[in-house]
């Protein structure tokens, strides 16, 4: 372990030494830096483009931090800045010192938003990341979605390669990789369940949120730890120019958001909070008076900027749910979330951002009966420090680089009372390092290419014995002391993708990453559920590979007011884990007996049409795919289908401008049912009824279709007030999709076998109502 | 367990659930051999019955197998051959169910052998059945406490068959050891949400078994399985059973006790 330390510790030290040394030998051209912004509220504008008209094969982008550098030989220049939904930023500069620009974007006339922009106008055409989707917070506003909360993962469903873990629901999987094999990060802190209330809602407060990209597979080697996508959610930082109090009312929840300026400039802030109120509703019925069903989350960001080199920045997140049955059954279960960050120009080129991240997700279920009780409880806690570091080198070459540390403790469900023995099961270590460094290479005008390296290494550290099992049998049990290191895994993961532009509409892409996953959702269950616990690596679980290759193809049309963007993926895993059957996840002294390890591999092609300009626009997305899995002891050890295999995957968006106050859309979606297992057969057990079933996941579920469309109207604005009111119905044709499917006999005649279907959700009429001063 | 209580809320607060009876496409069946059969401590003949599956869309009449040659042999040596009654049921002659010995089955049909074997727990004594009133949005709902005294020794398992006034709970109610080895058991054979509602007046009736591992992991598994849909529920699969040779069912030696309780 110290060995990893040591060489972090040197890595970094040569990086440094590297960087000082190609900065004292590129004197001769002068920086051009500083920070990007919106004019009005002062945020910072992430993934700004930054070209100089005179040399267009140049072009960066700006950071995380709205940060950017280019350096530039003596001369004349005129800098251009581009973001969407901003107007263009044009302005000479002479360059014969470095110089510091802060450059402020005027925001553009909102009506010709798209709410998802992976390419805004030509720039997509630039970028080299591949299976990247960035959401418009202030657009994803105007897309219906159930219940009339605006739910960033709920959007995001509506992309190629993107499915729901089920109707209504905020869960979801990329590309055929698990629900776990997301990566959800909210202010870089890792958030283990995105979801409230079962799913229905997500944890991300969209009033909180400033920004969400979603990268599929290929994502650069900053980021690392789960396999299939990185979803990086970025919180507001807050106005820093004015107060602002934003709310929403709406028929299950209510949210309101105050942001605003500490010292005018240098520091701001935001609160942000929500909470359902159904159970308010509930209480008055004597129905359901016991019910208790409800959540709440607040976000919290602060920053403050030190000196014109240093900002530090404060952000958290707590969210909590409650569900329960009077005093006889309850289950709470939440995130907390912290992070602390340090941005700082250590030269002109040079920018550091370090971070000291919290996050914690836990829960806990109680059951009384009488006199007696039971509690279960689970949590996972992690600390994480991270560097990271983005090295402007020269115009054609910005070097990201650093390293991240994350101590997790994870303890897995633990019972206590009066009808339980002493549990023997404690909390275990782990210890997951990374260390990465890639270059976002401008090579020509038309070539872009970003290629790096992440090592990984999770070392199992004490807490809890581990047993090791060979076929089944327990051949070793391992104890070790709390502060002590045993097996360390070690993978590199090689990361590549490049962008070569054929014309000024038409670019290809391709990509190839490895990704590793240290940590593992146990669930043998259908459905995911807040009681699903996290477990990492151990002497039995290795850690979980993913390689996957993509291709892809951008045409633009009309000035690119239209594009077709389409992706070919092949993913290959390795380390996949399941669950024997009758294994029982919670109360086994030791789950990893019942653990059962296989392989899988998943393919597709996604095909996104946009419609960017216009009094209509919105997208039409279509994804053909395949997931399967092969894992010993199911199946007879053959490949089957991933539940979440659905074959064809149709999602239309449209948004229709009607004038300044008006607006109407509507989304429609089409997918193939879930691979299911039906039974093939029947036979008798002691008078009761059961089912033979052959081969898993053979079968389907009908396939889901919907409609759902909002009205939008903004009213006129009085003074400081903006309003407006946003009326929404789900399932416009009440298409009843199927939720589950039972086999039973029939009532009425015992020898026969009925289908029967459950569905939810017919015609979800909301209303909410928005406001802003 | 927990499952059945999210989507219980779920569903009633929500009111969304909605049923229909559909038509689904299946795939061919494999009609394969069941095997249903136990041995207890109570007084014999035990009997083994022999069956085959059906299809789905089939009526549920399970062809009874009457040409089959079944043999069940203990660990003392005693062999019995038993002798086809009607349909399907085989019965035994000679064999006696006891604590501790291990009873060998073997079924011929045709040319094609299946063998299992099984070894009777150590019976746990059922104390008495005791009434676990649950009062919830205004009414009062009941369940039905088992009252053992887990042994000390780790690794029992339970099963209760419970009638409802003569009517089966269909759910499968199978109790191990895990976590409250030694300890008086407080749990109550609380039924999933489609099974019988126990009222004021019932007369409930509960079957205890002591069974053995691998027919505790054989029910287990059904009753997983039993939550199908997003609720919760596992994919499900053919239970594992102890059966060698590719048939479905069961063969348990087990322990029987029986008590009733009136609702009040």
């Amino acid at each position: 372990m110290k060995f990893i330390k040591k060489g972090a510790l040197y890595f970094m030290c040569t990086i440094v030494c590297v960087l000082q040394i190609q900065f004292s030998f590129g004197q001769d051209k002068f920086v051009l830096n500083g920070n990007i912004k919106d004019q009005a509220t002062g945020e910072a504008m992430i993934r700004a483009v930054i070209r100089i008209e005179e040399l267009p094969s140049l072009g960066v982008l700006s950071n995380e931090y709205g940060f950017y550098a280019i350096a530039l030989p003596k001369g004349k220049y005129t800098l251009v800045v581009t973001q969407l939904g901003y107007e263009k930023y044009k302005e000479q500069v002479r360059l014969d010192s470095n110089l510091n620009l802060t450059i402020l974007l005027r925001s553009a006339n909102t009506l010709k938003e798209v709410v998802v922009e992976s390419g805004r106008k030509n720039d997509n055409l630039l970028k080299p990341q591949m299976g990247t989707e960035t959401l418009n917070l202030n657009a994803i506003s105007k897309v219906p979605v159930i219940f009339g909360e605006k739910d960033i993962l709920k959007t995001l469903q509506l992309l190629p390669g993107v499915k729901s873990a089920g109707e209504g629901n905020s869960g979801f999987y990329v590309r055929g990789g698990g629900a776990d094999q997301n990566l959800i990060l909210l202010d870089e802190a890792p958030v283990y369940n995105a979801s409230h209330l079962l799913g229905f809602f997500s944890t991300f407060n969209s009033d909180a949120i400033k920004d969400a990209t979603l990268i599929k597979g290929n994502s650069p080697a900053q980021y690392g730890g789960r396999l299939s996508s990185v979803l990086d959610v970025k919180m507001k930082e807050g106005n820093n120019q004015d107060f602002n109090v934003n709310g929403g009312l709406g028929l299950i929840s209510s949210r309101l958001s105050i942001e605003g300026p500490l010292q005018k400039e240098k520091s701001s802030f935001i609160l942000s909070g929500r909470r359902t109120y159904a159970d308010v509703f509930l209480r008055a019925s004597d129905e359901f008076k016991d019910n208790i069903l409800y959540f709440y989350d607040l976000n919290m960001k602060a920053n403050y900027k030190i000196n014109e080199k240093n900002k530090l920045y404060i952000s958290g997140y707590f969210g909590r749910d409650e569900l329960g049955l009077g005093d006889s059954f309850g289950i709470d279960w939440g995130n907390k979330t912290g992070t602390i960050r340090w941005n700082r120009i250590v030269s002109s080129r040079l920018f550091l951002n370090t971070s000291l991240i919290y996050s914690d997700y836990n829960y806990n279920v109680k059951l009384k009966n009488g006199l007696s009780n039971f509690n279960i409880n689970s949590n996972i806690k992690d600390i994480n420090l991270k560097q990271d570091y983005t090295f402007y080198l020269d115009p054609k070459n910005t070097l990201r680089f650093g390293f991240n540390s994350i101590l997790h403790n994870i303890t897995p469900s633990t019972f206590s009372g009066t009808v339980i023995n002493s549990n023997p099961k404690k909390g275990r270590n782990g210890l997951e390092n990374a260390l990465y460094i890639s270059n976002y290479y401008k090579a020509t005008g038309n070539l872009s290419l970003d290629y790096g390296m992440r090592i990984s290494a999770y070392s199992l550290m004490g807490g809890d014995a581990y047993n090791v099992y060979e076929k089944d049998l327990l051949v070793n049990t391992i104890r070790l002391d709390k502060q002590s290191f045993g097996k360390t895994y070690i993978n590199p993961e090689p990361r590549m993708t490049a962008n070569y532009r054929v014309t000024d509409q038409t670019s290809i892409k391709a990509g190839y990453a490895r990704n590793i996953q240290h940590l593992h959702l146990l669930s043998n269950s259908t459905a995911s559920s807040p009681s699903d616990q996290w477990i990492g690596n151990s002497y039995n679980i290795k850690p979980e590979i993913a390689d996957q290759l993509s291709v892809g193809f951008v045409q633009g049309w009309k000035n690119n007011s239209y594009e077709l963007s389409t992706e070919l993926y092949y993913k290959n895993l390795q380390n996949q884990l399941d669950f024997k059957d009758g294994a029982e996840i919670f109360t086994l002294a030791d789950v990893e007996s019942a653990l059962l390890f296989g392989i899988g591999r998943a393919y597709g092609l996604e095909l996104l049409w946009k419609k960017k300009e216009g009094m209509l626009t919105g997208w039409i997305s279509y994804t053909l795919s395949k997931t399967e899995r092969k894992i010993t002891g199911i199946n007879q050890n053959n490949w089957y289908n991933a539940r979440q295999d659905r074959t064809h995957d149709i999602a239309v968006v449209g948004v229709y401008t009607l004038n300044s106050r008006w607006s109407v859309s509507s989304v429609f979606v089409y997918n193939t049912g879930d691979a299911v297992t039906f039974p093939t057969g029947k036979y008798s057990i002691q008078g009761q009824t059961l089912y033979q079933y052959a081969s898993r996941n053979g079968n389907r579920m009908p396939s889901n279709h919907r409609m759902d469309i909002s009205v939008t109207y903004d009213k006129k604005r009085k003074k400081r007030i903006q309003e407006s009111w946003n009326f929404s119905l789900y399932n416009v044709y009440g298409r009843e999709n199927a939720y589950q499917i039972n086999f039973q006999d029939d009532p009425k005649d015992l020898s026969r076998t009925q289908i029967i279907q459950t569905s939810l959700f017919r015609w979800v009429p909301s209303v909410t109502y928005q406001f802003k001063f | 367990m927990l499952k059945k209580y999210f989507s219980t809320i779920l569903i009633g607060i929500f009111l969304l659930g909605c049923e229909k009876e559909i038509q689904l496409p299946l795939d061919p069946n494999q009609s394969l051999l069941v095997i249903d059969g136990g041995i207890t401590d109570e007084i014999g003949p035990y009997y083994i019955k022999l069956s085959k599956s059906t299809g789905i869309s089939e009526a549920s009449n399970f062809f009874a197998v009457t040409n089959a040659i079944v043999i069940v042999k203990d660990n003392l040596g005693t062999i019995d051959t038993l002798k086809h009654e009607n349909g399907g049921q085989y019965k035994t002659n000679k064999i006696k169910g006891i604590y501790g010995n291990t009873y060998f089955l073997e079924v011929q049909v045709a040319d094609k052998k299946y063998t299992a074997n099984s070894t009777m727990p150590q019976k746990v004594a059922l104390d008495s059945l005791r009434i676990n009133p649950f009062p919830v949005n205004n009414e009062i709902r009941y369940s039905v406490i088992p009252v053992y005294t887990d042994p000390i020794q780790l690794g029992n398992s339970y099963r209760f068959i419970q009638k409802i006034n003569d009517t089966l709970d269909q759910t499968f109610h199978v109790f191990n050891d895990n976590l409250n080895n030694g300890k008086e058991n407080q749990r109550p054979l609380r039924g999933g949400s489609d099974s019988l509602e126990v009222k004021l007046k019932d007369i409930v009736s509960v079957e205890m078994q002591c069974i053995t591992r691998p027919t505790y992991l054989y029910y287990y598994t059904l009753y997983q399985q039993s939550g199908a849909g997003p609720g919760g529920g596992t994919t499900p699969s053919n239970p594992p059973s102890n059966i060698i040779g590719g048939a479905l069912g069961i063969f348990s030696a087990h322990t029987v006790q029986r008590k009733q309780i009136l609702i009040k």
